[in-house]
């Protein structure tokens, strides 16, 4: 698996690395959205998952 | 790596950035329910206090009733007392007020009976008066013929006296005479034919008829002096107005008051009023006769 773009029959195509880090920015997504729940849940509640 | 991991891939990601930013966006609008638990029980409790204070302020205003209540109670009690008390002073007193009305009734006819008997009384005195009014005019009128007679009389008797003095003095000369004649014709041996009068004598004599001096003298009043209690007439010497004289006013058929002359002057004369019955005024009538 090279990250270099390769062309198979004329077209352009991505290399495999491109989706290797569209994966990860949702992956960073998903988590900066899980600590953004978390900060709010601990500062408006005072826990994570109890109900006061 | 195949195709369909490619796309899975890219669904996977496209799928997570949306679901996220709708998980973001509602946890970022989502409501501060702590905060607002919070504020909530703060405001509990400051009502908590509140609510305790407003119930001692209403322990107290209860107190503070319920001693006003037993002041009340207890003035209601003097007022109800004296109330009493009045009410007996009001019985005593409509007694004696009874009382008293029977006594003002019977006063009342005493007074209206007395009203009667001084309404009679003044009819009496009124009648009394007119009467006496008339017997003082008839007594005026009787006066003044009494003076006329009286005058009358004094004259005639006067004239009786001179008239005896004449007769008195005419049989002394004609019994001189008589002695006279005796003694010229004594020689003669004749003696005096007896005298015969030419005038027949009266065998009876009857006094003489009253006779009213008629004057007829009459004018008016000109002038009153009311103070002085004076008068003057129209009528004066010239009319044969002497002082002393008397004068009648009349009104109509009234009769005024006297007046007697004092004074005279030619056209008019001042007197002194007397018995007067009214005021007299100028214009009224006087006469020397009624």
């Amino acid at each position: 698996m090279s990250p270099a773009g390769r062309i198979r029959g004329g077209k352009l195509i991505a290399a495999d690395n491109l989706y290797t880090a569209i994966l990860g920015l949702a992956l960073c997504i998903v988590l900066a959205t899980a600590v953004f729940v978390a900060y709010k849940c601990y500062f408006q509640y005072g826990t994570f998952y109890e109900i006061p | 790596m195949s195709t369909l991991t490619k796309i899975l891939i890219v669904l996977l990601t496209i799928a997570s950035i949306f679901l996220c930013g709708i998980v973001v966006t509602y946890v970022a609008n989502a409501d501060n329910y702590r905060e607002k638990y919070t504020s909530q029980k703060s405001e509990r409790d400051g009502l908590k206090e509140k609510t305790v204070s407003l119930s001692e302020q209403l322990n107290n205003k209860i107190a503070e009733k319920d001693a006003l209540e037993d002041k009340l109670n207890r003035e209601i009690a003097a007022l109800n007392k004296q109330i009493t008390n009045l009410q007996g002073d009001l019985k005593t007193i409509n007694d004696k007020n009874q009382i008293l009305e029977l006594r003002v009734t019977d006063m009342a006819s005493v007074v209206e009976t007395s009203a009667q008997t001084a309404g009679t009384n003044g009819q009496l005195l009124k009648e009394t008066l007119v009467e006496l009014n008339k017997l003082q005019s008839q007594q005026i009128k009787l006066s003044a013929q009494l003076d006329d007679t009286s005058a009358t009389l004094l004259e005639k008797l006067a004239i009786i006296q001179t008239l005896e003095t004449e007769k008195k003095r005419l049989t002394e000369e004609k019994l001189e005479l008589q002695g006279r004649l005796g003694k010229i014709l004594q020689p003669t041996g004749k003696a005096p034919a007896p005298v015969t009068p030419v005038t027949p004598q009266k065998d009876v004599a009857r006094p003489a008829p009253v006779i009213s001096q008629d004057i007829a003298l009459k004018g008016l009043v000109t002038a009153v002096d009311l103070k002085n209690k004076m008068a003057s007439i129209s009528i004066g010497s010239a009319d044969g107005v002497k002082d002393g004289m008397k004068f009648h006013v009349t009104r109509g058929d009234k009769f005024i008051c006297d007046i007697l002359i004092i004074d005279t002057d030619t056209e008019e004369a001042v007197g002194a009023l007397e018995l007067m019955q009214e005021q007299p005024k100028a214009g009224d009538t006087v006469s020397t006769n009624l």
